[in-house]
């Protein structure tokens, strides 16, 4: 009986990895190709366009690329991605979820109908937007500066306080109850039985904005003048000219560059994955 | 199969608390009115009005609807390519993305690796390292026809610059770019109390069994999540329209907010753009609404009601 | 003592002038677009003038192109617009009809903006209504680059400077027989400027100098070129409008993939800037020629003409008009800055700069040069900037439902210029 159930789950096993693993390589293989093609060199890059091993790999693309524009490298403009970014994020996770629990848990005239306000708010394309923003912006003296771009993420953005809205409607009511039996006020309650519950929503979210910010350029490209300024998105871009030579290998290398903090973030992070809800505490 | 002895208690009938509903979403409530409000109330107005960006606009009533209604060709051709697209490629991304998390929610040894993987293509986003990726992998001598030789078919197709599959270029980078859905879904997955499983297990329930009565009850709220914002997203899809294909062939991928942001930024027609977006905007409203008000059906919450 | 007292205090008043003078810098804001090449070499004409001038401050941003257009267009809405931004053909009419830019030839008349080293035609394709408004930044023309190593293995020999249509489609089917690659790449399929080049060669332009309509009466000459192409196209000779767009549609255009460049092909249609592209893309070992379009018959007028690459111009919102007007001048007239720029946007439009340059560039960007010298003998006149509308009638009229439709078999070439020109005119004649 033993022997055949760990034959059992040894085949388990091996399908499994068989399956994930043909899944992940299609999943992976552009994302391979970019990494290959970085280590390429000019002749190359457009010749054995699909082998994923370069002939005469070089380092020269990222020479090249690092170098950034004028003399200011590419490392200026990762510390400004870094910055910009955390510190959006940072703003953001935490507005939201504060937002979010406003939403999802109390009770207030309005409610409904700011609720769907929010949410009509995403579905106007940010391209309409952005003129009437940058006149306001302008007028107001704050362009060529991040300031257009921080502030408004410390008043929560509709994605995720729909997201932790959605959550939070998922935890029991009775864990409230016991809290406030317990004498916890609301801010109480939110922070120490909601938020430690939400791990892999606050996990997830954080993830979410950090990549979007990372990756975007529309509003960076927008606000920031001073090339010193521009964030890794922004000067990725300034490599195409599709009139000129561009220098792919460069624009590659920069791009690999620019995805490996992500990527190590969610490696780094995904602990917070884990089981949310124990309700052992609540039978009975 | 048990569930939490439900009590009806005064939580569940708190009544309203205006000063602090208001206090906790007070910091969006202040952005919206300072922020936003006015870039979106100007745009309706831009919408009724001739405005070329350059100089200040000038009011036409109606005029920018009747022309995108009925005298621009391109612009049906546009919105028949966006709904193609939110009908194929949400659905499609959502499922692939429900499955993938269900395999991912395991305690196996390296899960964690499998589900960087998985997430990988959502990261690279739309740069235009990805756009030159794909036009690789689907160009004549790409990955996919060879791919599709292998298997003994003809792979000759211009798929980027064939009318019928364009499209499905872009279609295929949504799925693959599903970790973000799934990203969702096991967060999800994560909250259904381990509890429930183990009550099923006792009664003897199989796999389908608890898949059916504990996990998509227990997703419903995610589901309905997800389900919005995908739509939402993939009426308004932008990028890759724009450096993949360029609206291209024949305008089969010249998507709604594609259209509209060249119309404006590249033919000085703010007015007429703003005119397509608030259009959009209303039908995405309609949709979203339609989703809502069906969700109370099927849509079960933990918090609010056994 | 109190004379003493009144001659310390107009010391200290003359050094306090005196800081303030010096510290009164001039702030001058430059915007353009190009690539890493570009942004340097920019870049350091930028600080090399600044080391001339010292009460001179220059702060400057660049992008991508269409990321320069969408922020440009953006701070014009702002009222934030940079003091000299480089400008483009075909925009130019737009801007100027909504007022941004600033015309200069008081400047050029008081000597400030010195252009007398530059020759009229050029000046004055910068020019709207007689009024100067853009300075060109180099000399342009499109051109059909040659592969001299496929002509010679095909045993054809290399065409006359005013060779035609009718010897372009010889030269192609007999390359395409004897060697099996195209005869010509798709260049022409994709380019508007096909459109305007074969009326020029008729000694027509496209648009009437109103602007209000189209000039040409007669659809037969761009009937027959589209013509021309469908059957270079089914002779093989020719690479499908579809093959030419897996290859080069989205917005990521890249010269490496071209069809000369990677041999498949041995004449390409290319904008004489980027001949140098196409030769480095090639890599070293590759010999190109350069010569005319085609004509449309042999001795008659060249359907060339000088187009300038790019422009710099000052806009209507700067603050600093004459330093900018300053800066224009030296772009222009300076040796030592053109040396840094190398030609990268065209062939320097001061005769003495030009002729500095031939001696020490190299024998690519040469032969472009030299490409100019003789399109310069006999081009048609420059056409006037073209209309405002012109970028609308091109987005969403010319390529989505002329050329598009008609090498997708959509639309016959002749029913394309007719529907061209209803709705060309439509566009051009509403307010």
């Amino acid at each position: 009986m033993k022997a055949q159930t760990s034959a059992r789950k040894a085949t388990r096993t091996l399908v499994f990895h068989l399956f994930a693993s043909f899944l992940g390589i299609a999943m992976i293989y552009p994302i391979l190709w970019l990494a290959a093609s970085s280590f390429k060199g000019p002749s190359e890059i457009w010749r054995k366009i699909y082998s994923l091993i370069p002939e005469n790999p070089t380092f020269i693309n990222y020479v090249n690329g690092w170098k950034g524009f004028g003399g200011t490298s590419f490392a200026v403009y990762y510390r400004n991605s870094i910055v910009y970014t955390v510190l959006a994020v940072i703003f953001t996770i935490v507005s939201s979820a504060l937002v979010g629990f406003g939403f999802a848990r109390i009770r207030f005239r309005g409610k409904n109908f700011l609720f769907a306000c929010m949410l009509v708010t995403m579905m106007i394309p940010p391209q309409i937007q952005i003129i009437p923003q940058y006149i306001v912006f302008s007028k107001i003296g704050w362009v060529n500066s991040y300031l257009p771009l921080v502030v408004p993420r410390l008043f929560g953005q509709a994605f995720f306080v729909f997201m932790f809205v959605q959550f939070l409607r998922g935890i029991p009511r009775e864990l409230d109850e016991a809290a406030e039996i317990d004498g916890c006020g609301l801010g109480r309650i939110f922070v120490s039985v909601h938020l430690p519950l939400l791990k892999p929503v606050l996990f997830t979210a954080s993830i979410f904005s950090f990549y979007w910010t990372w990756n975007d350029f529309f509003s960076p490209l927008i606000y920031l003048n001073d090339p010193k300024r521009y964030t890794l998105s922004v000067a990725l871009r300034s490599f195409a000219d599709p009139s000129g030579l561009t220098d792919w290998g460069a624009i590659f290398a920069m791009s690999f560059l620019s995805i490996l903090p992500v990527i190590a973030l969610f490696i780094a992070f995904q602990r917070f994955l884990v089981q949310g809800i124990a309700t052992t505490g609540l039978k009975g | 199969m048990k569930t939490p002895s439900g009590r009806t208690g005064q939580s569940g009938q708190r009544g309203s608390n205006n000063l602090a509903g208001y206090l906790f979403i007070g910091p969006w409530l202040f952005g919206f009115i300072a922020l936003t409000v006015i870039p979106i109330a100007a745009s309706f107005i831009f919408s009724f009005t001739d405005y070329d960006i350059l100089s200040p606009p000038r009011w036409v009533g109606v005029q920018n609807f009747k022309k995108m209604f009925f005298q621009d060709p391109r612009y049906w051709k546009s919105v028949k390519a966006t709904v193609y697209y939110a009908l194929t490629a949400v659905p499609l991304r959502l499922i692939v993305a429900l499955a993938v998390a269900m395999l991912l929610n395991v305690k196996r040894r390296g899960v964690a690796f499998y589900r960087a993987l998985f997430y990988a293509p959502s990261v690279v986003g739309d740069s235009i390292a990805v756009a030159v990726m794909w036009r690789q992998i689907f160009g004549g001598e790409g990955l996919v026809n060879a791919f599709l030789r292998l298997l003994g078919l003809p792979g000759k197709r211009l798929w980027l610059a064939d009318p019928k599959f364009a499209i499905w270029t872009l279609i295929i980078l949504a799925a693959w770019q599903f970790g973000s859905a799934m990203l969702i879904f096991l967060a999800g997955l994560k909250q259904i109390p381990y509890e429930f499983y183990e009550s099923a297990d006792m009664d003897g329930a199989g796999p389908v069994r608890k898949f059916f009565s504990i996990t998509l009850p227990q997703l419903t709220p995610i589901i309905l999540f997800n389900l919005v914002m995908q739509t939402i997203n993939g009426l308004i899809v932008f990028t890759p329209a724009l450096v993949i294909t360029n609206g291209q062939p024949l305008d089969t991928t010249n998507f709604y907010a594609l259209y509209l942001y060249r119309r404006g930024f590249e033919n000085f027609q703010m007015g007429y753009a703003s005119g397509m977006a608030w259009v959009l905007m209303l039908v995405t409203a309609l949709l979203t609404l339609l989703i809502f008000k069906t969700s109370s059906r099927w849509v079960f919450y933990e918090s609010e009601g056994k | 003592m109190k004379r003493k007292l009144v001659a310390l205090l107009c010391l200290a008043l003359i050094a306090v002038a005196g800081v303030f003078a010096q510290n009164k810098k001039v702030e001058l804001k430059i915007a353009w677009w190009g690539s890493q090449v570009r942004h340097e070499a920019t870049i350091k004409v930028i600080e090399m003038y600044e080391k001339l001038n010292p009460n001179v401050h220059i702060t400057y941003e660049f992008a991508g192109f269409d990321d320069f257009w969408t922020k440009m267009t953006t701070m014009a809405a702002g009222g934030q617009l940079p003091d000299i931004m480089q400008q483009d053909y075909a925009r130019i009419t737009e801007w100027q009809s909504r007022k941004l830019l600033e015309p200069l030839d008081s400047y050029v008349t008081s000597k400030v903006l010195d252009l007398s080293d530059v020759a009229k035609p050029i000046i004055e394709s910068g020019s709207i209504d007689g009024k100067l408004y853009a300075v060109s930044l180099g000399s342009n023309s499109y051109s059909m680059v040659l592969d001299v190593d496929a002509f010679k293995k095909a045993g054809v020999p290399l065409p006359a400077q005013d060779w035609t249509w009718d010897d372009m489609e010889k030269i192609a089917l007999q390359i395409h027989e004897k060697l099996g690659i195209y005869g010509i790449g798709g260049g022409f399929e994709v380019d508007e400027l096909a459109w305007k080049s074969v009326y020029l060669s008729d000694g027509q332009y496209l648009y009437a100098p109103d602007g209000k309509s189209l000039a040409y009466k007669d659809d037969t000459l761009l009937v027959n070129n589209l013509k021309m192409l469908q059957r270079l196209i089914k002779a093989g000779a020719a690479p499908t409008y579809q093959e030419y767009m897996a290859t080069f549609g989205g917005t990521v255009g890249n010269i490496q993939m071209d069809a000369i460049v990677t041999g498949k092909s041995a004449i390409e249609a290319v904008w004489s800037n980027q001949v140098v592209a196409v030769a480095t893309a090639a890599g070293p070992g590759r010999n190109f020629a350069v010569v005319h379009l085609p004509r449309l018959k042999k001795g008659g007028q060249a359907g060339n003409f000088l187009k300038p690459s790019q422009f710099f111009s000052v806009t209507s919102q700067s603050k600093n008009k004459i330093e900018a007007a300053k800066f224009l001048s030296f772009f222009t007239n300076s040796i030592e800055a053109n040396l840094i720029l190398n030609a990268e946007r065209g062939v320097p439009v001061a005769g003495k700069v030009r002729d500095a340059l031939k001696a020490t560039v190299s024998p690519v960007v040469k032969t472009v040069f030299e490409y100019l010298d003789r399109v310069a003998k006999d081009a048609a006149p420059t056409p006037p900037p073209e209309p405002a509308r012109h970028a609308e009638i091109r987005a969403n009229v010319y390529v989505p439902l002329i050329r598009e439709q008609v090498f997708y078999g959509v639309l016959t070439a002749e029913e394309a210029a007719k529907q061209l020109r209803i709705q060309a005119t439509e566009i051009l004649k509403r307010k």
